[in-house]
């Protein structure tokens, strides 16, 4: 019988047995007749010959399945016994699996709470982010104001709702001190959208949402723990949110966070606010629910139509915006796709690795196991017998294997969250019965992937006979088998190895980058501020330089000055810009990055300024500071200081004089080039506006000095997100960490697995050959000559394993292309680097064998005949 | 007497089943009748030996099995032997043609 029929036998089905047994009861019922009997009579006789019909059944069925029970237990309790009477074996075998399938699991959790899983919200493909642009300037103003956010409610037929929210850091001061928290400002038709209830207390009324309505908040569950201990009397208690006492009036469940994990509270926001009813007031991030059924790209078209309406009707400020419509998941996955099919491709390759290992392991066991093979076949055992026999050994070893594999993805959470806090949706991965399944199915594609060759090899008939005279003869037979496994290890491990040099080389070559500004000694950090503040500016601006000689006359800061947005940390704010002494037609249109910082920031930032002055700090004519690149991209070879230029987008500036040009810095992130930049003279600070202080001594040692000092002259204000600048270069750059460190953790384990293999294989070669060895040394063999042959065998393989994976890694470089800085995909460098490393490492792994190879004692192996 | 299952020696009924199928493809009942009539009433096969075994060589794949009509045109599973079969019985035949005649060889020299 072929094996294959063993695993999936045949079985009788039900109907079948029902009328085959139909049939012998007509028969005899009929021959019954023919005897003499009433047609009833007959029946009834006929029935009780032929016995119970369920007894029948059964013992028809017991034909089927007695064997492959009994088999199955049988096997099971035969690897028990394998796997106590090898120890060492196993336990190899069960670590690798546990290490390869771990780390599997582990990727395969976060992708599964990543990727695959709909977002924590009912029906929550029906969410999307709204964002209105303009198609002119690359980089998209998604903001929406607050009006055309009701225009659109108003106007589409494709959505539930749409809702609009803001976000801002605000003092809460009910406790000792006061604690900055964050709040979400959230429009009306908020709970239409999320479709959430919160879990304690009620939503917001009509009323709340209304103009001049009783203010109220709903906090997040982890504010609600952090701050309340989870009080369940909460509802009804007030907070001072910058000294306005608001209601608490319900808590949101848990999963529930949006804008994102950090939101403590939301309050409603009326749609009548006088300030909203500007066109040009963009401060909405919108989400919109869409009807059921409907398809994203039907919402586009519709959004589409509405816009293009508006257009119609408000043409100064709608005609050149358009609307984009993205599934919230994307939006919320952004790019942490690729990293993690990245991650995941490596981990699988891993595993592929440590299967390859394992399965060469277990051939050289089946080949000594080759007597009790042979003795269990001439004892008339069927193949299939053997084969399902040798799979249940190694996949007890998979599954135990697995088993402990699953601490490890338990970890994986953590792991995640401290390599890559800012991953998306990190808070949502977890060890569940997904993932279990999925560690099992991984289980059993192992069995399959390493059981199988050895299983089918060790137990071919026509092999069995020679193979059994070979352990005695003195010249062993080749094993082509065991050393195409040991190249593809080695072919996949410089894979996997190529891709973290790249990584790391690239990862290098950022902290090489020469940003433009010196971030050595900077510390950042926030104020509390709010919106309505801006309203007066001239006060604003006394504040703000009230704040910044209050840190520049703080002992050991050398220079202090604001900025929206942390320069090197990734931040876009482009815009298209017009020259008011007017520019021919065939030039190219200004499209350049605004930056809004106080005059002082260039000398903070030791920002060399190349010609002309810093920017005036005045509330009068407004002047500005330029790069360089904007000076060559827009005026080359003209002298750029003295024109005006004044920003399409931007709704409160006017024409500013240009009245220098600063030396180019990567304000738009570390691995961007420097764009053409424009740096706006704002002397007043906005929510969100970043302090940037130049310290004498480790920036951080700084951090309380300065906090008591604004302490004094601000008692109300909150002060917080103190960060070195470098520490916020390296939290940008985190998912980007994540892939590196984890890439080069697999591909170090990959690399000592094929080590392994490697050794391993080789060892057992030099001992199934140590009487050939022996012999040849007695016959007058020199050593060397010994070492260099098992020497060669190793390095060959080793060899051409290195030529496969590099050509591996070159097929596979594009999947890179995008995650790498400042090198190439086929980097010959790195490449060979790793071939080097790699056959570095298989000389110390062949050497070892080849060696203890060449100090056999002929007189002992021989004597052993 | 009729001798029942218990009283055929082990093995023996697979094989008077394989040879009667030999002669031709038969359904169950048949080869029950079949039995009973060549061996003269003398060997009586219960339903609850004849089916299981017929399922064991159909499983072991001596017997091939297949849906038909029976000459009451009644639907009826018929099994003919298949080549592995033949080979089987071919092999059985002649170890029980050596062992009856050993046995009977020792019967009659004990005389």
């Amino acid at each position: 019988m072929s094996w294959w029929k063993f695993l999936f036998p045949k079985r009788a089905s039900d109907a079948q047995m029902n009328s085959e047994l139909r049939f012998h009861i007509d028969e005899l019922t009929d021959e019954n007749i023919a005897a003499g009997m009433s047609p009833d009579e007959a029946r009834r006789r006929a029935m009780l010959e032929f016995g119970g019909e369920e007894k029948f059944k059964e013992e028809v069925r017991d034909v089927y399945r007695v064997r492959i029970l009994d088999a199955s237990v049988i096997n099971l309790k035969s690897a028990f016994r394998f796997l106590r009477k090898s120890p060492t074996f196993s336990a190899t075998v069960i670590l690798t699996l546990a290490l390869a399938i771990g780390a599997n699991s582990a990727v395969f959790s976060a992708i599964d709470a990543i990727l695959l899983r709909p977002l924590p919200f009912p029906d929550a493909d029906q969410l999307v982010r709204v964002d209105q642009y303009n198609p002119k300037t690359s980089s998209p103003l998604h903001l929406v104001a607050p009006v055309r956010l009701e225009d659109w409610n108003r106007l589409n037929s494709t959505f539930q709702a749409l809702s609009g929210f803001s976000s801002e850091d605000v003092s809460e001061s009910t406790g000792p001190l006061p604690e900055r928290v964050t709040r979400a400002w959230v429009s009306s038709r908020f709970f239409q959208v999320w479709a959430v209830s919160p879990v304690l207390g009620r939503e917001f009324t009509p009323d709340e949402e209304a103009l001049n309505g009783p203010a109220a908040a709903l906090i997040s569950d982890r504010f609600w723990r952090r701050r309340f201990n989870a009080d369940p009397n909460i509802v009804g208690k007030n907070l001072r949110l910058d000294g306005h006492l608001t209601p608490v009036v319900g808590v949101m469940p848990p999963a529930f966070l949006f804008p994102d994990r950090e939101a403590d509270l939301w309050c409603p926001i009326p749609a009548g606010l006088s300030y909203g009813q500007a066109r040009e007031n963009n401060q909405f991030m919108v989400i919109g629910r869409l009807k059921p059924g409907v398809a994203v790209p039907q919402a586009r078209a519709n959004l589409a139509t509405v816009q293009a309406q508006l257009g119609r009707q408000f043409p100064k400020s709608d005609a050149e915006l358009s609307v984009g419509i993205e599934p919230l998941k994307e939006t919320t996955i952004a790019d942490a796709r690729r990293s993690l099919w990245l991650l995941f491709g490596s981990v699988t390759l891993l595993l592929f690795i440590a299967c390859t290992n394992i399965a060469a392991l277990l051939l050289s066991r089946s080949a000594q196991r080759q007597h009790e093979i042979s003795v269990r076949f001439s004892l008339g055992a069927p193949r299939g017998t053997l084969i399902a026999q040798l799979l249940t050994e190694t996949f007890l070893l998979a599954f135990i294997g697995s088993g402990l594999g699953l601490f490890l993805a338990a970890a994986a959470s953590d792991i995640f969250r401290t390599l890559a806090a800012q991953l998306p949706r990190v808070e949502e991965i977890r060890l569940d019965a997904r993932i279990i399944l999925y560690s099992l199915a991984c289980s059993v594609v192992v069995t399959l992937l390493c059981g199988l060759v050895p299983a089918v090899g060790g137990t071919r008939r026509s092999l069995s006979a020679p193979l059994a005279q070979s352990s005695r003869s003195l010249v062993s037979g080749r094993n082509p088998l065991q050393w195409l496994l040991v190249g593809i290890q080695v072919a996949l491990a410089v894979t996997l190895l190529a891709g973290a040099g790249l990584l790391l080389r690239s990862f290098q070559q950022l902290g090489r980058v020469s940003p433009g500004f010196d971030a050595a000694h900077l510390l950042t950090f926030q104020l509390g501020m709010q919106w309505g503040e801006t309203g007066d500016m001239k006060k604003l601006h006394q504040f703000t330089d009230g704040i910044l000689e209050t840190l520049r006359a703080t002992p050991g800061v050398d220079a202090a000055a604001i900025s929206v947005g942390a320069p090197g940390v990734p931040f876009r704010y482009q815009t298209e810009l017009k020259v008011t002494e007017g520019r021919a037609d065939t030039e190219p249109k200004i499209v350049a990055e605004n930056r809004f910082v106080s005059a002082s920031y260039f000398a903070t930032m030791r920002i060399p300024l190349l010609a002309g002055d810093v920017c005036r700090e005045t509330d009068g004519a407004p002047s500005v500071v330029v790069n360089r690149a904007f000076a060559d991209a827009y005026f080359p070879g003209a002298s750029v200081i003295g024109h005006h230029v004044q920003s399409l987008n931007l709704g409160y500036s006017g024409a500013a004089e240009i009245s220098g040009i600063s030396g180019d810095a990567r304000e738009t992130g570390l691995d961007h080039l420097p764009v053409p930049t424009v740096y706006w003279c704002a002397p007043h600070a906005e929510p969100g506006t970043f302090f940037l202080v130049r310290t004498r001594n480790a920036p951080m040692t700084m951090a309380e000095s300065i906090r008591q000092r604004l302490h004094e002259i601000e008692p109300q204000r909150s002060v917080y997100d103190f960060a070195p600048l470098e520490q916020r270069f390296s939290d940008a750059l985190a998912e980007n960490r994540l892939r590196t460190v984890l890439l080069t953790f697999f591909a170090a384990t990959a690399l000592s697995l094929a080590c392994i293999g490697l050794y391993g294989t080789l060892s057992y070669n030099v001992n199934i050959r140590q009487r050939e060895v022996g012999l040849r040394l007695a016959l007058g063999a020199l050593q060397g000559q010994i070492v260099k042959q098992f020497l060669r065998q190793g390095l060959g393989v080793s060899f051409l394993g290195c030529l496969a994976g590099a050509c591996l890694a070159a097929a596979f470089a594009r999947v890179l292309s995008g995650m790498l800085y400042g090198i190439s995909p086929t980097d010959s460098v790195t490449l060979s680097s790793v071939v080097l490393i790699v056959l570095a490492v298989a000389v110390v792994a062949s050497l070892v064998p080849a060696i203890r190879a060449a100090r056999v004692e002929p007189m002992n192996v021989l004597r052993d005949e | 007497m009729p001798i029942e299952k218990s009283d055929l020696l082990q093995g023996t009924l697979d094989m008077l089943i394989l040879k009667i199928v030999a002669l031709g493809p038969v359904h169950g009942y048949g080869i029950s009748l079949r039995i009973r009539q060549i061996s003269k009433e003398v060997l009586q096969v219960q339903q609850g030996s004849l089916y299981p075994a017929l399922h064991r060589l159909e499983k072991r794949g001596w017997l091939e099995a297949e849906w038909g009509e029976s000459e009451k045109g009644r639907q009826a599973k018929f099994y003919k032997l298949s080549a592995k079969g033949r080979k089987q019985l071919a092999s059985e035949e002649s170890t029980w043609n050596r062992l009856a005649g050993a046995v009977a060889d020792i019967l009659q020299t004990a005389q």
